[in-house]
């Protein structure tokens, strides 16, 4: 049994992370139909805040609040710059942010170079329980993790912007003949989206190791996980991302990283084409 | 009020409205009527800046509306009540109504109580999904949706589709005293002629995206000929 | 067809190149023919078929690792000959692509957004796969594979030396450019044009939309393969490179930035991106792929049709309407 324990809490520390990655996916898409390919860069931009700001010497919280600025403000850039121009063409978005993912990786390259990073833990301690133990800033992460996923459906359930937010989803043309500036909402909840993605990139940036690449091995669980769940309502993200990180990461303890990577994938896909609403159902892609 | 002038616009390539014009005046209910396909939703939609004009003006109040965006025109007075009234079924009655209010921040809007006071049975069941309501109902909450903006005009499309005769008439009567008490311009495409004879104070003909022939609710009441000529299949 | 007159001009172009661009390009410029055939099956299946695949480089790898398997004689030794390699590595690709066709777009089918992640999906699943397949050569992936051999009326032919190669699979690559174009012009290139538009009403007209879907889509695998299986000889070696992530995604690009409704605009747009590749990364050093992102993004926002096909089709279209 407590050999178990730790396995569960890992598995779920890294539900968690998914589902951050995941949310600000599906915020984007969800809300404009934009599948945001660039989003694993984002996250692994989030991560580099960290790096810059432990090797100029700032503090760990001041990387931590740095993160989804930047980030926030790059997706304010990228919105206004490329994702305005082609709202109306949803498969072009997919190109074209494809191309910023390769640009943005590329450009991470140039000013911290190929290699990994590592960055210091901020709390080295582990929790002791009796037999028990396990590393205290991994509990950080997922107590984190949960109010941010917390404070996110917060956000889009009970107040006014996600009131919003949710008619803009609903019916852009009836919400906008009500007064409500559609495109003003897509830019922040891009931004949001963007944010997020930087923030779980900086506190997932002590556990693992950082380097250009690491954007797409959370980018595509991150969009089974959606289209798993559910494009529809959010909580269809907490159960892709069970589905996907939980399988994926079981069966990398149990039987091997490779096997679970191809299983989890192709249950994945099999989720998706038998049941295309995903599991919570919600609409389908335009 | 409202001025168009040479209005040309469409989907995609096809124009369903060349070179449309007309004039609705302040502080009166105009009715449009017409066959279907005629162009009469296109029209309202084209007002609202949900499709693009290719050419021609819009002028709203004295501002040229024509290349605005939807939500600057119903900020500046513009309310519309879709075809199908196009309420959010998920959300409650008081969140329908919340989004209007949200939408027009800053501006001219009314206070909830007067639109419960018009439409009682908004506030008996406020805190009800909107989704759960009938026709009638949703209609009644579509049209305070957009009153609640505080607007000077009123585009209504089709306001009786699909709704139980009683109710018709109700909401006639209401939004006729509404107009009065208020002095809102009303434009509404109709196809009920009993809800055109209670609330129109004139009557427009439209026919091949164009205005064939206008005249007053008098006439309209005396004399049929217009209502076959235009409508009859 | 002036379309065709232009087609025939580049060609010609480039089988007089090697003239001027000595040997070792003229290497170069085999590979890149390659790139540029599956650059075509991609612009046949996305651009006329309109099924966006972020996978292509599965049916390509898929085709190479064939080819390497049995001409390299590892399942029957007596039998190793580059004819049979070449049908097999088509034949399996295709088939390949049928049963994921089949799997992806029967019933209540997958399009758009979905199928490109199921798709990109996919060929992450492939690369891991070889990555890991050890009788296959793992993550090494399989060496020394023999140059094709051709047989004709008892002469036997290998295609080792840079100028017979070129040669070789330029008339390959043209064959099939102009198999594809005709077939494009038929009733079928119609068909492929009506599902892409208005798949409902086709549906309605009395047509299997399921069966022409699968057609292009298995054709398109076809021709990958068959680039995947001549690629192979040229360097002589499989690698798990060939299925995956990266190849599949450059070929994208190619294909987007020379413009994917038009199979001769996605053909140069592979070999001119790989030609510039090559001279300006020399010059630009790692900043090549920040441009080239860059690039990219502009096409697709500036210029959806193609960088390639725009002027080409200009040049096209006006003649099309004289001969009108």
């Amino acid at each position: 049994m407590s050999e178990l324990i730790p396995i569960i809490l890992d598995v779920s520390s890294y539900i968690l992370i998914l589902v951050l990655v995941a949310l600000g996916l599906m915020i984007v898409f969800g809300m404009m139909g934009v599948i945001n390919m660039a989003h694993g860069e984002l996250f692994m931009i989030g991560a580099y805040v960290m790096v810059a700001a432990q090797n100029l010497g700032l503090p760990f919280l001041a990387g931590i609040i740095l993160a989804p600025i930047i980030v926030g403000f790059l997706g304010l850039l990228i919105e206004a710059a490329l994702i305005r121009h082609i709202y109306l063409r949803p498969l072009d978005t997919i190109l074209a942010t494809w191309g910023l993912s390769i640009a943005l990786k590329q450009l991470v390259v140039l000013t911290f170079g190929p290699e990994s990073h590592s960055v210091a833990l901020p709390v080295d301690g582990s929790l002791e329980l009796g037999a028990f133990s396990y590393p205290l800033y991994r509990l950080i992460l997922m107590a984190a993790s949960i109010l941010l996923i917390g404070g996110t459906f917060w956000l889009f359930t009970r107040t006014d912007f996600g009131l919003l937010a949710r008619a803009v989803i609903a019916r852009p043309n009836t919400a906008a003949s009500l007064g409500i500036d559609t495109r003003r909402m897509y830019r922040w909840s891009f931004v949001i989206g963007t944010a997020l993605a930087g923030l779980a990139g900086a506190l997932v940036a002590p556990i693992i190791s950082v380097d250009p690449q690491m954007g797409l091995g959370y980018l595509v669980p991150g969009f089974l996980s959606i289209l798993v769940g559910g494009a529809g309502p959010l909580a269809g993200v907490l159960v892709g991302g069970a589905v996907v990180g939980g399988v994926n990461n079981l069966l990398a303890v149990w039987i091997s990283p490779v096997a679970a990577l191809i299983t989890v994938y192709i249950i994945a896909i099999l989720i998706i084409r038998l049941k295309p609403e995903g599991i919570m159902g919600g609409r389908r892609a335009k | 009020m409202l001025e168009i002038e040479n209005l040309a616009a469409g989907y995609g390539e096809a124009l369903v409205l060349r070179d449309f014009s007309c004039r609705i005046a302040p502080g009166k209910v105009t009715a449009l009527m017409g066959r279907n396909g005629m162009g009469k939703t296109t029209l309202m939609k084209t007002i609202m800046g949900l499709i693009r004009v290719k050419s021609g003006r819009i002028m709203f109040d004295g501002t040229a509306i024509e290349k605005l965006p939807t939500h600057h025109i119903s900020r500046i007075g513009m309310g519309y009540v879709p075809q199908g009234r196009e309420i959010f079924a998920d959300f409650t009655v008081a969140e329908n109504l919340r989004l209007s209010l949200l939408g027009h921040e800053g501006g001219n809007v009314l206070p909830i109580e007067q639109i419960y006071d018009w439409f009682p049975i908004l506030k008996e069941r406020a805190e009800q999904r909107a989704g759960t309501f009938s026709g009638g109902q949703q209609q009644i909450l579509a049209i305070a949706r957009a009153l609640i903006g505080g607007p000077k005009m009123l585009l209504l499309d089709e306001p009786t589709e699909g709704i139980q005769p009683s109710i018709v008439h109700d909401i006639g009567a209401q939004l006729s005293r509404i107009a009065r008490e208020t002095g809102l311009s009303i434009l509404i495409v109709e196809q009920n002629v009993d809800m055109v004879r209670t609330l129109a104070d004139e009557v427009l003909f439209m026919e091949n995206g164009a205005i064939q022939e206008r005249c007053d609710i008098e006439t309209l009441r005396q004399d049929d000929s217009l209502l076959h000529r235009y409508l009859s299949v | 067809m002036r379309n065709n007159l232009i087609a025939l001009l580049v060609f010609a172009v480039l089988a007089a190149s090697p003239v001027a661009i000595g040997g070792y390009w003229t290497g170069q410029l085999t590979a890149y023919l390659v790139y540029g055939l599956l650059a075509m099956s991609l612009s046949l299946v996305w651009g006329y078929g309109g099924i966006l695949c972020f996978g292509q480089a599965m049916f390509f790898g898929i085709g190479g690792y064939i080819m390497a398997v049995l001409t390299k004689g590892m399942i029957l030794p007596e039998l190793t000959s580059s004819y049979l390699g070449l049908i097999a590595a088509m034949a399996g690709s295709a088939l390949f692509a049928l049963a994921l066709g089949y799997f992806l777009f029967a019933g209540r089918g997958i399009s758009g957004a979905y199928l490109a992640i199921i798709t990109l999906a996919m060929a992450l699943v492939l690369e891991r796969l070889m990555n890991n397949w050890y009788a296959l050569g793992g993550y090494n992936g399989l060496l020394n594979v023999p140059p094709i051999k051709l047989n004709f009326f008892g002469a036997s032919f290998e295609l080792w030396d840079r100028m017979p190669t070129f040669y070789a699979v330029l008339a390959v690559v043209a064959l099939v450019y102009f198999l594809v174009t005709w077939l494009l012009s038929s009733a079928y290139g119609l068909r492929l044009t009506a599902i892409r538009t208005h798949p409902d009403r086709l549906a309605s007209l009395g047509y299997n939309v399921l069966t022409i879907r699968l057609s292009v889509f298995a054709l398109s695998a076809a021709i990958a393969g068959l680039a995947g299986a001549i690629f192979v000889t040229l360097d002589g070696f499989a690698s798990p490179t060939l299925i995956g992530f990266t190849l599949s995604t450059e070929a994208l690009i190619w294909v987007a930035i020379g413009g994917k409704e038009m199979l001769l605009a996605a053909f140069l747009g592979a070999i001119l991106t790989r030609t510039a590749e090559s001279w300006l990364s020399e010059i630009f050093g790692d900043y090549w792929i920040l441009i080239l992102g860059i690039a990219f993004m502009i096409s697709v926002v500036l210029l959806p049709k193609g960088l390639l096909a725009t002027p080409l089709e200009k040049l096209t279209g006006s003649k099309r309407k004289k001969t009108r």
